[in-house]
């Protein structure tokens, strides 16, 4: 068997014995300290390229702990439960929902806006971190992929099942409608969305399977059944590591990168103008784009904590997503955070200074009219909660941290029904003003796609590479020869302070 | 190598060779080696490692992908596509106007070219790097060696290909061996089948054919006809759940769609007149008529049906219809509106538009329509009533009104053509015509009797219909 041959083989074995005593401990290695003219560790716990390997697999490979089993019941009924759902709503129609005039974008569009900003984590760390060369992304790139697929399916599903006939819903391409030959109206935002939104979905699966493929070769060679060589030696194409195979891929990995920066951009830009397109007072704004942004980052980026410090935690995985990863991403929390902050004040400022008596008092109806409970949970959440990450200590606690960004995703989804809901239940004319009020089919259809979403992540962690093994041992490579470079152009030899030891 | 025992695939010749490998666990040894092999001059060569190995490319003598050129091609394409699609469809095809701007290219084109140009080229990179790799290729003579597995966990291969020009065997297992691999080995011809086994290729048939089958049902439909009706699985709007006029419902006491008119409505426009001013008759006192026979009544009144009918016996001055129904109601005898000279012009000039035709200018019945009909003798012809009858010059000026209104027996009703003034314009002309063909000499003024002539000085003669 393949697996003898590799424990017998290798010269400096990496066991299980091993592993266990390169086990994860806090307080003995923090590369969270940054000492000038050395570069922090990346992974900690003196790793080879053979125990990431171990590392990784061993999530999928071993038998799931009964919490997997417990979360994934759970959320698989809820998933199970929206679906009947949107089988009832479809029979039924959108009147299930709270949709009423003059709120007709209601929880569907903030559910959807929710989602789609969560899906930005992904695609970012995957794209921007890598043109700017940040190599912690590495550990953390894939299941921010994952995650970003599975938040854009959620969100993919509410446009879907609010156009009202969601069995044609594929008249939102181009498609010559009925036997009229009516094309869709490209001078519409809404239009701009599907495009946008159906680029970023079909472009961050193949960046994300893409990133697999040389990890799905690793699950193929060490797996044990031949069923299971089958699936995952069909799904990585039959990789085999080829040098000019690797150039090709470096190659479209850093064209993917290229392309997917100002996509990830876009889509949240084309989902603001939404909004900014129409006319509606507190929509009709310049600052959407930037400021959407800034918020989908924030907000997926808090996902990403959420996610991945319990996964870490469960399987074992902190000398690979260590506690300076997740103190990076607190730090980007913090600077989104405060963008969004930001944004909030801007806003307040140019309804005053425009001088404009309906942004004047759209405004100020956010803030101090009936849904002023929204509004300052809003500001709770998005301004105050991130500014705790100034001190490390929060930034560093897992508990902490996973609180806060849980905080900041309930913000993210009351900024989203803040905009939609309080414009339109107070637009120009007054005689048309009302109040929303959900209905329990909004709750539960909103808590369903969460079934949805988790159910997809789970079985992820369950039979997919979590970690990218290539791309971190690519890493190791690389800041080993920076780190000879360093030591030689320092003067002093290289030890002692080692980050990996398997040299 | 001791792992390692030269395989044999039909039994008599000797397998296959396809070349040298040698295995490292260290990137730095193997790009040591690379090096050698290169300058040694072999060109078919190869490195197996677990992630991309820098320099690798450089001392194999890789040289660099195309991929650049083709994404660049394919994003162009995605552009073009982009631009032509919403300029035709939305500037040529399907011409839509919004907010008057204009058709063709916009800024607002700039959203969806942008994406598609992403889409192509995330597409084609994708895909070009699939295929210039030439994947999937899932039968490889690499994988014959079961140390391979590890090219993809930690350790480090190169391969010299059997396929080199330069190819000799010892020469390049000495070479090789020269860089102290850790490992050492022939690839040769794997003993297992490379194809597919028997069951997937089935199952992907089934696959296939299964997923044909909603295709086929649709196309026969297509192509077929039938006698049923189409299958609806969403009815969208051909089937909405509502009623429509005249059917029947239980959602309502009395069984009706129509919903009368809720008590107390007034139509648009007509706030500005008393009800009798529309009916001709006072409506308040109709309803303080309490008999049921009345109500019934007025029913027949409103309908124009029945009862009145009989009123329109063709023989002028025949008996009245035992039940003179309308005699009884309280039908307005007092013109609502001025009886001045405006007014009667009015009432003449619509009398001989609408009128006249059949009622004739002098108000006789002898109008032309009358006469063309009696000449084609058709026989079922029921002439026109004269107005100078007793029946209808006793009649109340309010149920005149009603006559033009509402019609009785053959005639239409006018209120589509005339508005209630000038209805009551042409009431006005009828009572003076009416007048005109039954004054006595009492009616007119003592001073002016003298003006008459006076062979005629009693009444006119009733059936005078020249004059």
């Amino acid at each position: 068997m393949a697996t003898d041959i590799r424990m017998t083989t290798h010269k400096n074995q990496v066991t299980m014995a091993t592993i266990a005593s390169t086990s994860y401990n806090p307080r003995e290695i923090d590369n969270t300290v940054d000492i000038p003219g050395r570069r922090s560790p990346l992974i900690t716990g003196n790793q080879t390229y053979s125990s990431v390997t171990e590392m990784v697999c061993r999530v999928a490979e071993e038998p799931q702990p009964m919490l997997w089993y417990v979360l994934f019941g759970f959320s698989s009924v809820t998933a199970v439960m929206f679906l009947s759902l949107i089988g009832y709503l479809i029979f039924t129609g959108v009147g299930i929902w709270g949709n009423q005039n003059p709120v007709f974008w209601a929880w569907p569009i903030v559910n959807f806006v929710f989602w789609v900003g969560i899906g930005h984590a992904g695609t970012l760390i995957s794209a921007i971190l890598f043109l700017f060369r940040q190599n912690w992304r590495t550990s953390i790139n894939r299941a921010a992929e994952a995650m970003t697929i599975f938040a854009v399916v959620c969100a993919a599903i509410y446009p879907g099942i609010h156009v009202g006939r969601a069995w044609l819903a594929f008249w939102l391409l181009p498609y010559p409608s009925l036997n009229l030959w009516m094309w869709p109206q490209f001078r519409s935002p809404l239009l701009w969305d599907v495009f946008a939104v159906g680029t970023y979905a079909s472009t961050s699966l193949v960046f994300w399977y893409m990133g697999m493929i040389p990890d799905l070769a690793t699950y193929r060679d060490r797996a044990k059944s031949p069923f299971k060589r089958f699936i995952y030696g069909l799904f990585c194409l039959g990789w085999t590591g080829s040098s000019r195979h690797w150039l090709r891929y470096e190659k479209a990995y850093t064209l993917l990168a290229a392309l997917a920066t100002p996509l990830v951009l876009s889509v949240h830009t084309v989902v603001s103008f939404d909004f900014a397109v129409s006319q509606v007072a507190g929509w009709h704004t310049t600052i959407f784009p930037p400021y959407f942004v800034a918020g989908a980052i924030f907000s997926g980026f808090a996902m990403v904590v959420t996610l991945l410090v319990p996964v870490r935690k469960i399987y074992k995985l902190e000398n690979l997503i260590t506690l300076r990863h997740l103190d990076n991403m607190n730090k980007i929390i913090l600077a989104t955070g405060s963008l969004v902050g930001l944004a909030y004040g801007t806003e307040f400022f140019i309804a005053w200074y425009s001088k404009n008596q309906y942004e004047g008092f759209a405004f100020l109806n956010r803030a101090f009219g009936p849904y002023w409970w929204a509004y300052w949970t809003m500001v709770s959440c998005n301004v105050i909660s991130p500014q705790l990450f100034w001190f490390k200590k929060i930034r560093t606690s897992p508990l902490l941290m996973v609180i806060v960004s849980i905080f900041v995703n309930i913000g993210m989804w009351f900024e989203r029904f803040v905009i939609t809901v309080t414009s339109l239940s107070r637009d120009f004319l007054p005689s048309s003003w009302g109040y929303f009020k959900p209905t329990i089919f909004d709750g539960l259809m909103f808590f369903g796609s969460f079934g949805v979403f988790m159910s997809l992540f789970l079985l992820f962690c369950r039979y997919l590479p979590t970690i990218a093994m290539s791309e971190v041992k690519g890493v190791m490579s690389s800041t080993e020869h920076s780190e000879h470079a360093q030591a030689a152009l320092l003067g002093h030899g290289h030890g002692g302070h080692g980050s990996h030891g398997h040299h | 190598m001791s792992d390692h025992k030269p395989k044999t695939t039909n039994g008599n010749r000797p397998p296959r060779a396809f070349g040298w490998m040698a295995e490292f666990s260290d990137e730095h040894k193997l790009l040591e080696a690379a090096r050698k092999v290169r300058d040694s001059g072999y060109t078919d060569t190869d490195a197996f490692t677990p992630f991309p190995v820098h320099g690798i490319d450089e001392a194999l003598g890789i040289k660099p992908t195309k991929l650049p050129f083709i994404v660049l091609c394919c994003g162009l394409t995605g552009l073009s596509l982009a631009l032509l699609m919403q300029w035709w469809m939305n500037g040529v095809d399907y011409m839509y106007i919004i907010s008057g701007k204009p058709f063709g290219i916009t800024p607002a084109s700039i959203p969806v070219a942008f994406e598609m140009t992403i889409l192509f080229s995330a597409f084609s990179t994708f895909l070009g790097m699939i295929a210039l790799n030439g994947l999937p290729r899932f039968s490889n003579p690499v994988f014959t060696s079961a140390r391979f597995d590890r090219a993809t966990d930690d350790k480090f291969f190169l391969y010299v290909s059997a396929k080199d020009k330069y190819y000799n065997r010892e020469s390049v297992r000495e070479l090789l061996a020269g860089s102290s691999p850790d490992h050492l080995e022939e690839v040769i011809e794997d003993s297992s089948p490379a194809a597919l086994p028997k069951a997937v290729w089935l199952g992907a048939l089934l696959l296939v054919l299964t997923g044909l089958i909603p295709a086929m049902i649709v196309l026969n439909m297509r192509a077929g006809y039938s006698t049923k009706p189409r299958f609806h699985v969403f009815f969208d709007m051909d089937f909405q759940p509502k009623k429509k006029a005249q059917q029947t419902t239980t959602i309502f006491a009395d069984g009706r769609t129509m919903r009368p008119q809720v008590a107390g409505t007034v139509a648009r426009g007509q706030l500005d007149e008393a009800d009798s001013f529309y009916l001709g008759y006072d409506p308040a006192k109709l309803a303080a008529m309490e008999a049921v026979g009345n109500a019934a009544k007025l029913v027949s009144v409103q309908d124009g049906s029945a009862p009145a009918a009989g009123a329109a016996a063709p023989a002028a001055g025949a008996t009245p219809p035992a039940a003179a129904p309308n005699t009884n109601l309280p039908w307005l005898d007092k013109l609502p509106i001025e009886a001045n000279e405006a007014n009667m012009k009015l009432g003449q000039t619509k009398f001989q538009i609408y009128c006249a035709a059949c009622h004739g200018y002098g108000g006789y019945g002898d109008g032309l329509v009358h006469k063309r009909a009696d000449a084609l003798a058709q026989g079922f012809w029921i002439p026109p009533s004269s107005m100078h009858i007793d029946r209808i010059r006793s009649q109340p000026v309010g149920q005149i009104f009603h006559t033009i209104t509402k019609g009785q027996g053959k005639m239409p009703g006018y209120a589509a053509s005339l508005t209630p003034k000038e209805r009551w314009a042409i009431a006005l002309y009828v009572k003076a015509l009416q007048k005109s063909q039954n004054a006595s000499i009492d009616d007119i003024p003592v001073d002016k009797r003298s003006q008459l002539e006076p062979a005629a000085p009693t009444a006119a003669a009733p059936a005078a219909p020249s004059k």
